[in-house]
């Protein structure tokens, strides 16, 4: 895992320091905004910090990209979402407004979300990361990668933002209402989305010649989802085939609008304020509220881990298991069948190891049963849980904490996959 | 009704019936077939059938209090014990079993739970020491695994074969996969199809050739066997990712 270097953050990435023109604040190659409109030049010059409550009178609020700081103040809106998360009051409404401003309504860094949703995704990631390795310490890579996506992926947050009740505007712009979520639907307007991580040397070859990234490999260089950083985020989703395609009639009403790419973007948009109220969370409050924050929304959510697990060959995978771990070679037994000539038959098959039973299933044939069997004494392997009240990482942060106790680690995967 | 059912006094056709089922059976008479239904479900009259089939609820479905002690009368047997509504029946369906449950096996060293079930299981088959029940059955240590046939019987692996051998069995599969098929090779040496399979490569010309013979077949196939087939498949693929 890459290490969280909160320190780095705290000072000059996150504090808004009045009259910065546009310094990159991130690492060059993590953050790529294209460079800003020449007419959007004008007024972003003439705007002030958020924090900075200073009146414009000759501005034209058409002209600006995104809404005045100080118009967060007068934003019913923004109040009732202030009130409905509970949020400290250390959090200023304005900052508030600066979390809904996507960067591809607002190029500039100094007025939209991309520093806050830097800082929020990396603290999301890594306490979710932590939860799931210390909660599953023998899950495979690839599935605490799928885990992981599956608290803190685009369309988790996505929904996480949606049940916090933020709506969107039609088109950003300087006179939109503050509390509403900006963001532009045309790829080609500004900035549409920021990806964060290592862009490979070879990135453009690994589509096109199908090259094999390993696990290893994709840890250090790929981002927290094992996903290779891409040149560009929309490619993507048009490659994925799970991606749903235009009107699809078995998604709900809310999800069903506009064409997949247009959904894409607002899921993207959406996940990324979330991300920046974690992250503005973080800035104002510190550590233990941002915590609090990740742990209440995003770790609250029902993932089950069952379902994410794929096999190629169960019952090898577990005669190799039971020979690493010194165990007896498992063998399959049959407690019970019924309707064995019938149209309809059911075995119950059980798998044991030496007297001990590893697994149980039921099925239509006898192969179907023991394999069905061996997936779930495999299952049972990995999602082996020391218990719910496990001590985090993290917790040690804690001035008053009480001395580690070396949480329980896996000597590794069963198969290479 | 269930009161009239608890109270009756158990015919004997009943008795035996309910003798049956509590006994334990022993792992080889253990069948695993029931008897043909019409040895249980046939009496020479209905009332006989009907008195047959009138069966006492199990016994987790009592309550203490309902059940009618042998040497009481039966107006006094309610007032001994405590009432029915202070009872509580705890009698799950039987579900497949969660795999988030650990079995014992899994359990690593530094695992509290482990502690806690080791003693139950070091003394499972001890006649002297009696731990409680519960632990033991946990962690299917009161089970004999050996009472139920086993699927699939497999030896284990021999490991009979040299490297000599797997060099003949290569140069057998090189020389004709036609006539030295996979299968006529594990027949030959005496060792899993996937051994075999793990140990040569048939040329790629071969498995094109099969591939395509394959295609043939297929292609002959009728709509119905075509889409079986294919459901098979599919089938087989949703249980691979635990959707089936």
């Amino acid at each position: 895992m890459k290490r969280l270097r909160v320190d780095k953050w705290t000072g000059p990435a996150l504090v808004a320091r009045p009259r910065a023109c546009c310094s990159p604040v991130l690492p060059l190659g993590a953050l790529r905004p294209r460079p800003a409109r020449p007419e959007q030049h004008q007024p972003a010059s003439r705007r002030a910090q958020s924090t900075a409550a200073v009146a414009h009178p000759a501005v034209d609020p058409t002209e600006l990209p995104s809404p005045l700081p100080e118009r967060a103040l007068q934003s019913a809106k923004l109040a009732a979402l202030h009130a409905r998360l509970s949020l400290p009051q250390k959090i200023p409404l304005q900052t508030l407004a600066r979390t809904l401003v996507d960067a591809s309504a607002d190029s500039n860094v100094q007025f939209n979300n991309a520093n806050l949703a830097f800082v929020g995704q990396t603290l999301i990631n890594y306490h979710v990361t932590e939860w799931i390795m210390v909660r599953y310490p023998r899950l495979p890579m690839t599935i605490v990668w799928e885990a992981v996506r599956g608290f803190a992926g685009n369309k988790a947050l996505f929904d996480v933002a949606k049940s916090w009740g933020v709506e969107s505007a039609a088109a950003p712009g300087g006179e939109v209402d503050p509390g509403l979520l900006q963001f532009s639907l045309d790829p080609k307007d500004g900035v549409t989305h920021l990806q964060f991580g290592y862009e490979r040397v070879e990135a453009a070859y690994l589509e096109k010649y199908k090259w094999r990234r390993g696990i290893s490999n994709r840890v250090v260089f790929d981002d927290d989802f094992g996903d290779a950083v891409k040149e560009s985020a929309d490619e993507e989703e048009e490659d994925d085939p799970n991606f749903p395609a235009e009107e699809d009639p078995s998604l709900p009403a809310h999800m069903n609008y506009g064409t997949a790419d247009t959904r894409a973007v607002a899921e993207k948009a959406h996940a990324t304020f979330a991300r920046a109220l974690v992250g503005a969370v973080y800035t104002h409050c510190g550590r233990e509220a941002a915590k609090a924050m990740v742990r209440a929304h995003v770790l609250s959510r029902t993932l089950d881990l069952e379902r994410l697990f794929a096999f190629k060959l169960p019952t090898v995978e577990l005669a190799k298991l039971c020979a690493r771990e010194d165990f007896e070679a498992p063998t399959a037994h049959l407690l019970s069948e019924t309707g064995r000539a019938s149209r309809t038959p059911v075995f119950v098959v059980g798998i044991y190891s030496g007297r001990d039973k590893l697994g149980e299933a039921s099925g239509a044939n006898l192969d179907a049963a023991r394999w069905k069997a061996a997936i779930n004494s495999l299952k049972a392997w990995y999602l082996y849980s020391p218990g719910e009240h496990v001590r985090m990482p993290s917790d040690m942060l804690s001035p008053k904490a009480k001395p580690w106790e070396p949480v329980y680690i896996d000597m590794g995967e069963v198969v290479s996959r | 009704m269930e009161v009239q059912l608890t109270r009756r006094p158990a015919a004997s056709c009943c008795h035996r019936l309910l003798l049956s089922s509590s006994r334990r059976p022993s792992p080889s008479t253990r069948p695993l077939r029931p008897p043909p239904p019409d040895a249980a479900r046939h009496k020479s009259s209905t009332s006989r059938t009907k008195r047959a089939l009138n069966i006492p609820p199990h016994p987790s479905f009592l309550s203490p209090a309902s059940v009618p002690k042998p040497s009481n009368n039966a107006a006094a047997a309610p007032a001994a014990g405590p009432s029915p509504s202070s009872h509580i029946i705890f009698n799950p369906p039987s579900a497949a079993p969660s795999v988030y449950h650990t079995p014992f096996k899994f359990l690593p060293r530094s695992d509290p739970r482990r502690r806690a079930q080791l003693p139950a299981n070091l003394f499972s088959s001890s006649a002297t020491i009696q731990y409680n029940a519960t632990p033991a059955s946990a962690a299917g240590g009161d089970v004999d695994p050996n009472a139920f046939p086993q699927v699939k019987p497999h030896a284990g692996s021999l490991y009979h074969l040299s490297e000599a051998d797997v060099a003949e069995m290569r140069r057998l599969r090189a020389e004709d996969p036609v006539k030295n098929s996979v299968t006529a090779l594990a027949t030959r040496f005496g060792c899993a199809k996937l051994f075999v399979m793990m140990c040569c490569t048939s040329s790629l010309e071969h498995r094109i050739k099969m591939k395509e013979a394959f295609a043939e077949v297929r292609a002959k196939w009728g709509p119905r066997k075509a889409k079986a087939f294919e459901d098979r498949q599919r089938r087989w693929e949703m249980m691979l990712k635990g959707e089936l």
